[in-house]
């Protein structure tokens, strides 16, 4: 096994997330999608250099990735609530 | 070899899981597949001797972050949750794109192929991960605090005005 076998694994995990990402219809799924990959980064990252530096830097996007769900999830509930769908695409004006 | 296996098991099967989350119409569960792909991660990790962060990606990935999703799910009446996946021309782009992404990065990664990697099993222990977070990486580490106090005062402020 070679470092590009690793890579070649996190690459794939983010490119079938940001495929989920662009297709799918819904802003909590999307939501769901971004945070694999912020996973599959994660993944690259440690695969990549395993050692305690890199890490100590997956920690910390761990708790990114925490912030970013619950600060995400709680402006989709704000939009789902504004204008009663979870689709992007009936989702036209961002007035406050 | 065993290690190897594993890698390559449990990373197949989270790859597995995210495509089959694309094609579920469920929300529900598309949520229980990306725990698949998530615990399959945690398991990858324990094969790469991370096992704090494997102890991390269960507690935090798929335990808190995934709650919040499931609150999320609960919460939003059924009718404002996703239509079937319709076969349009933004799905075909879409999976283009994501494809054509994938191309790239493997291409961007080709040097890698002359670094042979030898999984074995090592011990990273807490006390050398809380070193680094508390020595070298002290200021990044506390800069997270502020984040993670700055996301609790937006996700209450941004609820609290919506039950207003």
């Amino acid at each position: 096994m070679t470092q590009f076998h690793l890579a070649a694994l996190g690459f794939s995990l983010f490119a079938a997330a940001a495929a989920g990402f662009l297709t799918c219809g819904s802003l909590v799924r999307m939501l769901m999608f971004l945070e694999l990959m912020l996973n599959a980064a994660n993944v690259v990252l440690v695969a990549l250099k395993p050692d305690a530096a890199s890490q100590a830097y997956a920690v910390m996007l761990f708790a990114i990735a925490a912030a970013e769900a619950g600060v995400g999830l709680a402006l989709i509930l704000s939009l789902a609530a504004a204008f009663r769908t979870l689709d992007p695409a009936n989702i036209k004006e961002l007035k406050g | 070899m065993i290690l190897n296996a594993a890698v390559w098991g449990f990373g197949g099967l989270a790859v597995l899981a995210t495509v089959l989350m694309i094609f579920q119409r469920d929300s529900v569960k598309a949520a229980l597949l990306m725990l698949a792909a998530l615990l399959c991660t945690a398991c990858v990790y324990l094969a790469l001797s991370a096992q704090l962060l494997a102890v991390l990606q269960v507690i935090l990935y798929a335990g808190a972050i995934m709650t919040l999703f499931v609150v999320a799910l609960t919460v939003t009446p059924a009718a404002w949750r996703d239509r079937p996946l319709p076969a349009s021309l933004k799905g075909v782009l879409g999976l283009a794109a994501a494809f054509v992404l994938l191309a790239e990065l493997l291409k961007l990664a080709a040097p890698l192929r002359s670094a042979a990697v030898t999984l074995g099993f090592s011990e990273t222990g807490t006390l050398e991960l809380a070193r680094r977070l508390f020595g070298p990486f002290v200021f990044q580490f506390e800069l997270l605090s502020l984040v993670i106090l700055a996301s609790i005062v937006a996700a209450v402020s941004l609820t609290a005005r919506r039950r207003a």
